[in-house]
């Protein structure tokens, strides 16, 4: 050991540093536990409007990456944390946030979940995540929310959730409610028609409101094009079935809703079961219409190789005559289709019926997460007080009122020294969109709230309430209009009504019964096989684990019914 | 001993990489077990129940499994065998154009492919190969088509192979032109007094000089025998084309990752490097036995 000098250490210093280095990243997650160190649970557990002495919530943050902080701030510690602190007397601690890109949030929550760290009290998962969320409920870390939010929840809140008692069913266990659903805006991802009223007009030609009159008007899209393409430039309607045959953008489903089903989706039937309705005898018919519109090329010749955006981009280039779509598509992308058709005006209109004057299309769920509460938490009360406030004040403010403008001054709006409020671009700092700083994703938002703003405003009112100010500048100049279609066939609505976790059969089965189905569907549309391998792929679903598959959504279907 | 005094720094600089690797690529490997069991998050490797072979009988009992697995062999073995072809052929004959810019802007051009991820390439070819796109344009000219590139089951596998390997094969190509710089120029010189013609002198100085480094690339390429390229055919198919474009990987999206069935991907995982090994130990052998070449 003498032998080596000083000079010689050098390398060593090296490589343990090298080493600190590395190690120092791995142990960067691991928080230590100091979660017992608070004070112990007082006798009487009452809800305060405001703690005194403070209370803790401790939370974990999955932060959107375009989310932006100024003067300073972090997620820890923001002006919705200080704002907690002042306004209620509640200590938001941070056990651990992620930039939530590619699913970080879900991997680092699996993580903590499967190497024990301590849990957050309150954890709000997206629907993305929503395995997670599910996975979280079954450990049994977290308590049952049933009791707790009708004791604590405010009357708001509890009418807000109340527009569809259905939201609970997803995190329903042997009839216990296990977390609180995050409402969103209702009807987000229904579906109406947009037609080229332009086209309309030129032609002569009525909205088609059934689905004999909605081959009239394609074919006069096709073959006398008012804008003078030729007949192989045009698609009649846009409508793509790579992934599915029931999604948002350019979504078939519709047209099986008037032959009576919707199909990858499990509706009620007339015993008040649970049924798939891929399965039902109405997609035969649909299948044979859309066949026959492929051969008369009213839908692309790719269909089947487009997904929800390549949808998109014939109706903005001005070639396509319908697309089925949300309600704020007017906004975003079909704004565009002017650039390439000046004269092109996209009208929303209803889906139309089939011959027995049946239309349907499918409904979105009024959810967009879960929050979750741990069992054994000290103050659960104190969260409701929080979303309490919320969902009483911000939700839909009056005009005039303290969040009428919006959350925080200096945030997410500014007034100028006449009490007027400046443009986003122009707030000292930029603008932050700072209901992402709160326990809850977007604050509070009541289902029926956005519609019901944008039927106002279709009804030629002025924009007074901050919600109605909003969708009237946030959204494109036909969004009122389409909001009043897809409210005027709120009837024809259908969600899907499976909600539950994955059961033992789907586990197992359901990616090979998905496949065959959308398989035998693409192969009947092209013409490779007639419309009778629908019947062979009924009894082929039916024996291969779709029966079993019915049967256990059906018994989780009676036990949230309740 | 000796040796060992004089060198000892270099052991403890090589010390944090040793580390690194335990760490990061055989502690993890410990997470092998998943593969038996149901393994559920929240109780752990130690925690979960215990399956045997259930996750692999899945596999195999899957109604498509036979499917699945023969159409994942099928485009993966020639993807294999002609990117090792096609790159091999072109860089001889790219090393035959005298004017280096042109080889230089050629070489560039060619490789470039590489670069573009499959999600930007899978919108590009949608287009291209429309029945109503370019390639089918230019193919009715010559009075054939219109063909259904990606949505026909006879001609799916071949687009696929194809664009992979305009994709690819610029960058395999570099390899092989690296290698071929290596050609010690005297030998040629010798051939062209001998009178070799330059057919001659291609086949019997070039080929067999690059023959060790083809088999090195062939040899690390078999590791990927059951990849067939998630990203390629996720972006490409579609239900029309899955009797034969349906992958183990797109599958295994589908039921593991999708569902969260952590313990079935990684028995799929464990499946997929298995028989990569055995490939590889296989080929490693023919390699030194017939081309007397040692890769490790």
């Amino acid at each position: 050991m003498k032998a080596i000098s000083r000079k010689r250490w050098l390398p060593l210093l090296a490589a343990g540093a090298m080493l600190a280095t590395t190690l120092a990243g791995c142990s960067g997650g691991g928080k230590t536990d100091e979660s017992a160190a608070s004070a112990t649970p007082s006798a009487e557990n009452v809800y305060k409007e405001k703690y005194d002495p403070p209370v803790t919530i401790s939370t974990a943050w999955g932060v959107d990456p375009t989310l932006t902080f100024k003067n300073g701030e972090t997620i820890e510690n923001s002006v919705a944390t200080k704002w907690a602190k002042d306004q209620f007397g509640i200590d938001i601690k941070s056990l651990w946030s992620v930039t939530d890109t590619n699913g970080a949030f879900g991997t680092k929550l699996r993580l903590a979940m499967s190497s024990g760290q301590e849990m957050p009290d309150i954890l709000t998962i997206g629907t993305a995540d929503n395995q997670i969320a599910q996975d979280l409920i079954d450990s049994g870390m977290y308590e049952e929310v049933g009791p707790l939010f009708d004791k604590y929840a405010s009357d708001t809140w509890k009418a807000a959730i109340d527009q569809d008692p259905n939201v609970w069913n997803a995190y329903m266990r042997d009839g216990k409610k296990m977390g609180i659903p995050v409402l969103d805006y209702a009807y987000n991802h229904d579906y109406l028609l947009w037609i080229r009223q332009d086209w309309l007009d030129k032609l002569n030609l009525k909205a088609p409101t059934t689905i004999d009159e909605m081959e009239k008007v394609m074919d006069a899209f096709k073959n006398q094009n008012p804008d003078g393409l030729s007949p192989d430039q045009v698609v009649p309607l846009s409508i793509g079935f790579k992934t599915s045959m029931n999604t948002w953008m350019g979504d078939p489903s519709w047209i099986f809703g008037a032959y009576g089903t919707l199909p990858q989706q499990w509706n009620v039937d007339a015993d008040g079961k649970l049924a798939y309705g891929s399965i039902q005898p109405g997609m035969k018919e649909g299948l044979q219409k859309l066949s026959d519109w492929l051969k008369k090329g009213y839908i692309p010749q790719e269909a089947a190789l487009w997904d929800e955006n390549k949808t998109a981009e014939p109706a903005v280039a001005g070639t396509a005559g319908i697309i089925p779509g949300p309600y704020w598509m007017s906004g975003w992308p079909l704004k565009d289709t002017v650039q390439n058709s000046p004269d092109a005006v996209w009208a929303p209109i209803e889906i139309p019926a089939g011959p027995d004057g049946k239309a349907m299309r499918h409904g979105t769920q009024f959810t967009n997460g879960v929050t979750l509460i741990k069992k054994g938490m000290e103050h659960p009360e104190a969260f409701f007080t929080y979303q309490n406030y919320l969902f009483d004040n911000y939700a839909n403010p009056e005009p005039g009122s303290q969040y009428d403008n919006g959350l925080f001054a200096g945030y997410d709006y500014q007034l100028d020294a006449d009490g007027k409020q400046l443009p986003i671009e122009e707030i000292d700092g930029g603008y932050v969109n700072v209901v992402r700083y709160l326990l809850v994703r977007d604050g509070a938002r009541i289902p029926d709230a956005q519609m019901k703003a944008l039927q106002s405003l279709a009804e030629g009112n002025e924009p007074k309430t901050k919600l109605e100010k909003d969708v009237a500048v946030n959204y494109g100049k036909e969004t009122p209009a389409a909001a009043q279609v897809l409210l005027k066939q709120d009837a024809i609505s259908y969600k899907n009504m499976f909600s539950g976790p994955t059961t033992e059969t789907m586990k197992s089965k359901m990616d090979y019964l998905n496949k065959m189905e959308n398989q035998t569907f693409n192969e009947i549309i092209y013409g490779k096989k007639t419309a009778d391998a629908f019947d062979e792929f009924v009894s082929t679903w039916k024996a291969g684990g779709g029966d079993q598959i019915t049967t256990e959504v059906n018994a989780w279907y009676d036990q949230v019914k309740k | 001993m000796k040796t060992l005094k004089k060198t000892w720094p270099f052991h403890v600089m090589l010390l944090p990489a040793m580390i690194f690797l335990i760490i990061f690529s055989y502690i993890p490997m410990g997470g092998i077990v998943m593969a038996f069991q149901d393994y559920k998050p929240w109780l752990g490797i130690s925690g979960s129940e215990w399956v045997g072979l259930d996750n692999f009988r899945y596999l195999f009992e899957r109604e498509d499994s036979v499917q699945v697995i023969w159409n994942t062999l099928f485009i993966a073995v020639l993807k294999l065998v002609f990117n090792l072809i096609v790159p091999f052929v072109f860089a001889i004959l790219l090393n035959e154009i005298r004017k280096t810019a042109l080889q230089r802007g050629i070489q560039t051009l060619v490789y470039l492919p590489h670069f573009l991820s499959w999600v930007i390439l899978g919108g590009i070819l949608i287009d291209l190969l429309a029945t109503g796109g370019l390639v089918n344009r230019v193919l009715g000219v010559f009075g054939l088509g219109p063909y259904f590139f990606l949505g026909d089951n006879d001609w799916f596998r071949f687009t696929v192979i194809v664009s992979d390997i305009w994709k690819e094969f610029g960058y395999s190509t570099i390899i092989f032109l690296a290698a071929l710089a290596g050609i010690d120029p005297s030998q040629y010189e010798a051939a062209e007094i001998d009178g070799a013609t330059r057919l001659k002198q291609t086949l019997h100085i070039t080929v067999p000089s690059l023959i060790p480094i083809l088999m090195v690339v062939g040899t690390l390429a078999l590791g990927n025998v059951l990849n067939a390229g998630f990203d390629q055919i996720f972006n490409l198919y579609n239900p029309l084309v899955y009797e034969k474009g349906d992958i183990i990987d797109t599958f295994v999206y589908r039921t593991a990752i999708l569902n969260g069935e952590m313990g079935f991907g990684t028995a799929i995982g464990l499946f997929k490097s298995v028989i990569s090994m055995v490939l590889i130990l296989i080929s490693y052998r023919l390699a030194y036995k017939w081309a007397g070449y040692r890769i490790f």
